[in-house]
């Protein structure tokens, strides 16, 4: 009879420990999983909050780059919300056989869509916030002018990004102009008179002399590489393939060369309703300021926020890491 | 995919070929990792195929092969397997100093450490079991070590090695991969 108390006092227990856990949502989020799409198995890691019932899917830049690999300056945001980093096609950690003739802004959006999906079928409750940077808001553009799929997605944050490859290098092309007479470059000077963007111009326009000058002039002097813990951390603690950030590059040059001159999205930005928050740093010279004060003005039919960091250049969330998130807290919340 | 099964198949072939006499044959074992968190274990049988020692200065020179199997695991990213059939050239000095260098036409098996889903013809979203890839991984090696039974009567010889790999395909080309073996090798039969 003892024995048989004592069994289903076990039993009990155990079914009482089991049934909590089926209930409670677990505070601390850590999940891995992968998107198999047309050749590519992309990574999208999840950590943070998970009883915040909101996402931040950071969109990363490049095109190549890698998401884990900024979680070092993210991850206090993990204490009120889930981020989810996602390493797009032949970028980061992703891996597979892909056809480079997928690395288009079309594949791009539509792979943003089935992770979203993931993510909204992982998470039925959860509110999806897009955080993009750089080549990250071309495509947030991409998807999100794209059928209805603005409807899955709660607000914008957008980082130093374009909505428009000749407005960019339009800016681009001023920014140098203005740091070449301030620093008195003839040469600077001289070579970006003599190439003029405009619109006619933009497929053919010699973008990598101006690119050249800019970074020359001090377009953005910050380098990952000067900060020892953030390499350490890349090396030891991050999930990413150490090298195949090095390889990712070679892919992209149907992208350099003829997909990116194309992109113009500046029309459809009255389309947009969802709402947006810029984070600019305002001494970038890779994606200026004005083309985020033009971004505003296209943005017609939302509510549009900016913040400007007054220390930083291309990554603000890198040199002004506490400020940027602070902002991205206010936005979500 | 044609260089994939060439390894098998010579790996194949070595296993066939290694089982005939245990005379002078040794066990591998060491640690196998990319870091020390990408971490993991290789195991091989090696099997001299050549063998010389001369005589002005009693040092072994050899040609061994050695089918290989190694496990890792890179966290949050794959587990791997690599199985190898190894081609080595080993020279162990008269001061038992051991140098080693040689060339491994390599399987690699990977799995996704985490949950996989792929999206289906009608774009819905399919969970794939024990999904990852296949791919062929050419590898060189160089590595030193010291066979500790030459002075100090341990029955093993402690080694390092370094390789550097190519994994064939990855994404849209291929992608060079750096490993560390850190290990013993453990003859047989007293040589």
């Amino acid at each position: 009879m003892k024995t048989i108390h004592k069994l289903f006092t076990s039993l009990a227990i155990i079914l009482i420990l089991v049934s909590c856990k089926d209930q409670d949502v677990e505070p601390t989020e850590e999940k891995t999983l992968f998107l198999r799409h047309k050749g590519a198995d992309m990574p999208v890691w999840v950590h943070g909050n998970a009883q915040s019932n909101k996402i931040v899917l950071y969109l990363h830049g490049g095109p190549g780059d890698c998401a884990m690999c900024y979680r070092y300056y993210f991850k206090e945001l993990e204490n009120d919300m889930m981020v989810a980093y996602w390493d797009q096609r032949v970028a980061g950690a992703s891996s597979g056989k892909v056809d480079s003739g997928t690395l288009r802004y079309n594949q791009f959006s539509e792979d943003a869509f089935y992770v979203v999906k993931l993510l909204k079928q992982q998470y039925p409750n959860a509110q999806i916030y897009l955080l993009a940077h750089s080549f990250g808001v071309e495509l947030a553009w991409q998807f999100l002018t794209t059928n209805n799929n603005q409807q899955m997605i709660s607000g914008l944050m957008a980082v130093n990004g374009i909505f428009s490859y000749y407005r960019w290098l339009y800016h681009v092309r001023e920014w140098a102009l203005r740091e070449a007479k301030k620093q008195n470059n003839a040469e600077a000077e001289r070579e970006l008179l003599a190439n003029p963007v405009t619109p006619e111009n933009t497929a053919t326009v010699n973008w990598e002399l101006i690119y050249r000058w800019m970074h020359k002039l001090g377009g953005n002097p910050v380098s990952l590489y000067d900060d020892k813990k953030y390499l350490a951390n890349y090396a030891f603690a991050s999930p990413n393939t150490a090298l195949a950030q090095f390889t990712h590059s070679k892919a992209y040059s149907y992208y350099g060369e003829v997909e990116s001159r194309l992109f113009e999205k500046g029309a459809l930005l009255k389309n947009i309703r969802i709402p947006v928050r810029l984070f600019w740093g305002i001494k970038d010279g890779i994606v200026p300021v004005e083309v985020g004060r033009e971004t505003q003005q296209l943005l017609t039919n939302t509510s549009v926020s900016t913040v400007e960091f007054s220390q930083s250049w291309h990554e603000p969330f890198i040199t002004e890491t506490r400020e940027f998130n602070n902002a991205v807290r206010s936005f979500v919340k | 995919m044609k260089n994939i099964h060439l390894s098998l198949y010579l790996m194949l072939g070595l296993l066939i070929l290694t089982q005939k006499n245990t005379q002078a044959q040794s066990l591998r074992i060491s640690y196998y990792g990319e870091t020390i968190t990408h971490y993991g274990l290789k195991t091989a049988y090696e099997y001299p195929i050549f063998s010389k020692i001369k005589e002005r200065n009693q040092s072994r020179k050899m040609l061994l092969i050695a089918p290989s199997a190694a496990l890792y695991r890179h966290p949050h990213n794959h587990f791997g397997i690599i199985i190898a059939p190894e081609l080595i050239y080993r020279r162990i000095g008269k001061r038992s100093t051991l140098f080693e260098a040689g060339i491994a036409p390599a399987y690699f098996r990977y799995f996704l450490e985490g949950s996989t889903y792929q999206v289906t013809a009608n774009g819905e979203l399919e969970r794939v079991r024990y999904a990852g890839g296949n791919a062929f991984l050419p590898t060189v090696f160089v590595g030193v070590g010291r066979d500790l039974s030459v002075r100090h009567s341990l029955p093993f010889t402690w080694y390092t090695r370094l390789n550097i790999s190519q994994q064939r395909p990855y994404n849209t080309s291929a992608l060079t991969r750096f490993s560390l073996e850190i290990g013993a090798i453990f003859p047989f039969k007293k040589q």
